[in-house]
């Protein structure tokens, strides 16, 4: 076999490559290299795995001999050994001997496990062309990364949406502010005008000092007294306008950003969910969007008028009096650098007092849904503790960052206060020894411009405190908003689906720690059913999570109809699956709401009819509020066998394709259990059903037993077939035969 | 079902292989090829030790390491140092941020290594022992002992994160 180039994961060092050339012989050439990143002896250090047709080499430069080189002949097989952190490459060899070969962290666990499989495939003498294919499929698929950030992307040539969309926050911001730029541009008109009205006071009190008193002008005195009113009125009454119009407008943005973090975070996948905790995400879209809001505002408003008006002020302070302009300015340069300094202080304070306040939300999103729990098992006190002493810690550090965010707007107050001494003290030597061409009234209006530029500089000052907020929670909200939605590249392709499932070479791990599932391969026909079988935490579930694409990174192929999953519009796609958990969730709504979830324009008559089909109708009519009662959160108000039959109902309604039972009988009474069973008969009857059971009474309809065992599957026949096998499934029946028999027994010896 | 609880020298472990032990009980029963893994690998790292075979099954659980014998505790520290690759982050070298995503440059008791992390508010735990500990885009963890105690040049890379 020719190959143009050689496979590898990173630029070989020359080291190696010269070592691996040396090593190999004329006749065969190199196909890949991994390169490492771990020494056997756990150092980081650059090692590599070449492999040829013939065999394969590491390097490892912690050895004595730092090549090796062994044969595709001498393999009985090389397995991938998953440990904590790092795995390694066992190779047993024909002669009984065995050796860890290669050590590598969880970077390129993926490329050795390739590896791995295919050393043992050529020693077992299968076709190298073809076990080179798949070897180039899981280079393109690894080396399919963003090469700005490294994040692997959904196919070759996507566009990074991480990278797409991290633009600048307040690009990003002005989306949300732009159906609002009308109202926001008045309120900036009307802040123009209560400034520019401002301006006027200290200049008119000038006139009253130095004019007006002086003179004992009663008549001017009444008409500036007026003028002074009528500007105080004018800027509280478009104040309070511009207050109102403001507010309206930030509701506005906040309630759209809310709803896109929200409408964001049903469209994740439950991988986002099994990494981020549910308080944090509650947090982002309650907090977070607050925050945003007022920075937004703070932008497009305050930073407008108050840098106008610190303008406007300096403009009139210098034509007054240039000299003492310069002198009240000497405090803002300290302002400025105590404001870069307060920066950097305080952003990890504010990362850290969210993550505290993140705690705080978690327990509360934990403890509260499980009131019951707590009750039942008196942990009322615990949960207080737990909740006192996150609080404390959130307290701790907010207390921590009071120190600073506190400190800091007194030093910059104390500076002002002191450019005004400043003013006082020359501006009043000048006034006594009528210098500087400076009167009473004029260094009255000075000081009052003075004391209303520094409004605006303290403002810019206190603006990087809440901008830093902003930045902290603008971070987390696009952690969400940039966040890769369930990837759906199949969108509109809808086609009809008759319920035929195939697992073709499907390998699953959440993280790269332990792989979940390894080497499925299962054919369904359509209208099969299919009971899942084995110990708890074997994997049934996992099966049935990658089959209703909660999970898309997996190895391998998943085909409905011989179309891969992934290729079908994924709300189509479940919208065809109707699912049954062990432990069904009820909206807080009413019962009929429940039944109506997955097809909320059903006719009423259909709802009752899929009441009846699951044996939910008896119950739901014997409620004083019928169909119309109001379910808790957890379905409160309904037992447990109750709350499985109205998610069968909401499952006959949906009239699918593909029915998937998780355990759906686990937690009931023998006689519901009946009752769920007959449901179940009727609404399987002629579709593809898989049932993932702990009792295999359950399965008694499946005519195919699919066995699970640490992530394989170990056993796939019809259940007389395994039965006679004698194997895993046979030694179930007979456990839980004993156990049954047992419990029978009991309950009569109680009846006697 | 009672749980088999080794302590003290109620058995003795001899090392198989790299992270394989053979475990002779008292009575003169011996059982083979063991893998010891830490029920606790955050909270205990020296306490309760399960003990499981080639199929997953366990065996017998040590409860303190430290109370075995000084041979059968080396054995079984050794398999346990050659299964858990934790590495302790020394010091921080350097730091940057793009496009939302961490790179560190660390300094570790295995080496110089650099890695990404995606997400800080899920990727780095802060435990209330000073203890911090880091997971990175490939699953590979990492630990800080006490990050208080780290130099003044990493303490101040790492205080954006931590």
């Amino acid at each position: 076999m020719k190959v143009e180039s050689v496979l590898t994961n990173k630029d070989v060092p020359e080291v190696i490559q010269n070592a691996f050339n040396e090593c190999i012989s004329p006749d065969e050439q190199l196909l890949f290299v991994v390169v490492g990143d771990l020494s056997l002896k756990a150092k980081y250090e650059q090692t590599a795995l070449g492999v040829t047709g013939k065999g394969f080499m590491v390097y490892d430069p912690e050895r004595e001999e730092p090549l090796k080189k062994y044969a595709h002949s001498d393999v009985a097989d090389a397995k991938v050994k998953r440990m904590y952190g790092n795995a390694r490459l066992r190779v047993n060899f024909k002669d009984g001997t065995h050796e860890d070969v290669f050590r590598f962290t969880y970077s390129v666990a993926t490329l050795a496990d390739m590896a791995a499989n295919f050393i043992e495939n050529i020693a077992a003498g299968k076709s190298e062309d073809e076990e080179y294919e798949v070897v180039c499929a899981t280079y393109e698929k690894l080396m399919n990364v963003c090469p700005k950030c490294g994040r692997t992307l959904l196919h070759p040539g996507a566009e990074c949406i991480n990278c797409q969309s991290k633009g600048k926050i307040a690009k990003k911001l002005v989306k949300y502010i732009k159906p609002e730029v009308k109202t926001l541009v008045l309120c900036l008109i009307l802040s123009a005008l209560t400034t520019a009205v401002a301006l006027a006071p200290p200049y008119m009190t000038g006139r009253l000092v130095d004019k007006v008193l002086p003179e004992k002008n009663r008549g001017a005195l009444g008409w500036i007294v007026l003028a002074l009113f009528g500007t105080y009125i004018f800027q509280h009454l478009i104040g309070a306008l511009r207050g109102y119009l403001l507010r309206c407008s930030g509701d506005r943005i906040v309630l759209s950003l809310r709803n896109d973090v929200y409408k964001k975070a049903q469209s994740l996948p439950l991988g986002f969910y099994d990494k981020t905790s549910t308080g944090s995400v509650i947090n982002r879209i309650s907090g977070d969007t607050n925050t945003l809001q007022a920075f937004m505002l703070r932008i497009s408003q305050e930073v407008v008028v108050q840098f106008f008006l610190g303008v406007g002020i300096i403009v009139i302070m210098l034509v007054l009096n240039w000299r003492l302009t310069l002198l009240s300015l000497i405090p803002v340069p300290l302002v400025v650098v105590g404001a870069k300094i307060f920066r950097r202080k305080i952003m990890p304070f504010y990362r850290r007092i969210w993550r505290r306040w993140a705690g705080v939300v978690s327990v509360l999103a934990d403890s509260i849904p499980n009131i019951r729990v707590t009750k039942s098992f008196a942990g009322e006190e615990r949960t207080v503790n737990k909740f006192k002493s996150y609080n404390q810690e959130w307290l701790n550090t907010d207390v921590s960052a009071a120190k600073i965010a506190t400190v800091f707007p007194h030093i910059v107050s104390f500076c002002v206060t002191c450019g005004s001494l400043l003013i006082w003290s020359v501006g009043g030597n000048w006034v006594i020894n009528g210098t500087g061409g400076l009167t009473t009234g004029l260094l009255v209006s000075f000081l009052s411009y003075a004391s209303m530029f520094y409004g605006p500089v303290n403002f810019f000052a206190y603006l990087s405190d809440s901008y830093q907020q902003a930045l902290s929670s603008a971070e987390r909200v696009f952690d969400i908003l940039d966040a890769e939605d369930e990837p759906d590249e199949a969108k509109g392709n809808c086609p009809p689906i008759k319920g035929k499932i195939e697992f073709k070479n499907v390998n699953f791990s959440f993280d790269r720690t332990k792989k979940v599932l390894s080497d499925v391969n299962i054919t369904i026909e359509p209208g099969e059913i299919v009971g899942i079988v084995g110990t708890t935490g074997s994997g049934k579930s996992t099966l049935v999570n990658l089959l209703m694409r909660f999970y898309d990174q997996y190895e391998g192929e998943i085909l409905v109809d011989g179309v891969n999953t992934k290729k079908i519009d994924l709300q189509y796609f479940r919208s065809q699956i109707g699912y049954v958990q062990q432990d069904p969730m009820m909206f807080s709504d009413t019962v009929y709401n429940n039944i109506a979830y997955g097809k909320p324009d059903a006719h009423v008559e259909e709802v009752i009819h899929a009441a009846e089909v699951a044996n939910a109708h008896e119950f739901i009519a014997r409620q004083p509020d019928g169909y119309d009662t109001m379910l808790g959160e957890r379905g409160v108000g309904l037992s447990g066998g109750e709350r499985q039959r109205v998610s069968i109902a909401r499952a006959v309604l949906k009239n699918p394709a593909l029915l998937i039972f998780d355990e759906a009988t686990a937690a009931v009474d023998s006689e519901t259990e009946h009752l769920i069973q007959e449901a179940i008969e009727r609404l399987i009857s002629g579709r593809t059903t898989l049932m993932i059971a702990h009792r295999l009474s359950t399965l008694r309809k499946a005519n195919r037993i699919i066995v699970v065992d640490q992530g394989r599957i170990i056993e796939n026949d019809t259940p007389e077939a395994l039965m006679a096998l004698k194997g895993k499934y046979y030694k179930l029946v007979q456990i839980q035969t004993m156990a049954d028999q047992l419990a029978k027994s009991k309950q009569e010896e109680n009846f006697e | 079902m009672a749980r088999f609880y080794v302590d003290g020298n109620s058995a003795r472990f001899t090392r198989k292989d790299i992270c394989l032990v053979d475990m002779e009980l008292f009575g003169g029963e011996i059982v083979e090829d063991l893998e010891p893994r830490r029920l606790f690998p955050v909270s205990g790292r020296m306490k309760y030790i399960t003990l499981l075979d080639s199929e997953g099954k366990e065996h017998a659980i040590i409860r303190d390491v430290e109370t075995l014998s000084p041979e059968s505790k080396e054995v079984i520290l050794e398999c346990l140092r050659e299964y858990y690759l934790i590495p302790k982050i020394t010091g921080l070298l350097e730091r940057t941020e793009k496009f939302g995503i961490l790179k560190w440059t660390v300094q570790t008791d295995r080496g110089v290594q650099q890695l990404r992390i995606r997400n800080r508010n899920s990727d780095i735990k802060q435990l209330y022992d000073g203890r911090s500990l880091v997971r990175d885009s490939n699953d590979n963890r990492y630990e800080i002992i006490d990050y208080r105690k780290l130099d003044k040049n990493s303490l101040k890379l790492l205080s954006a994160d931590i």
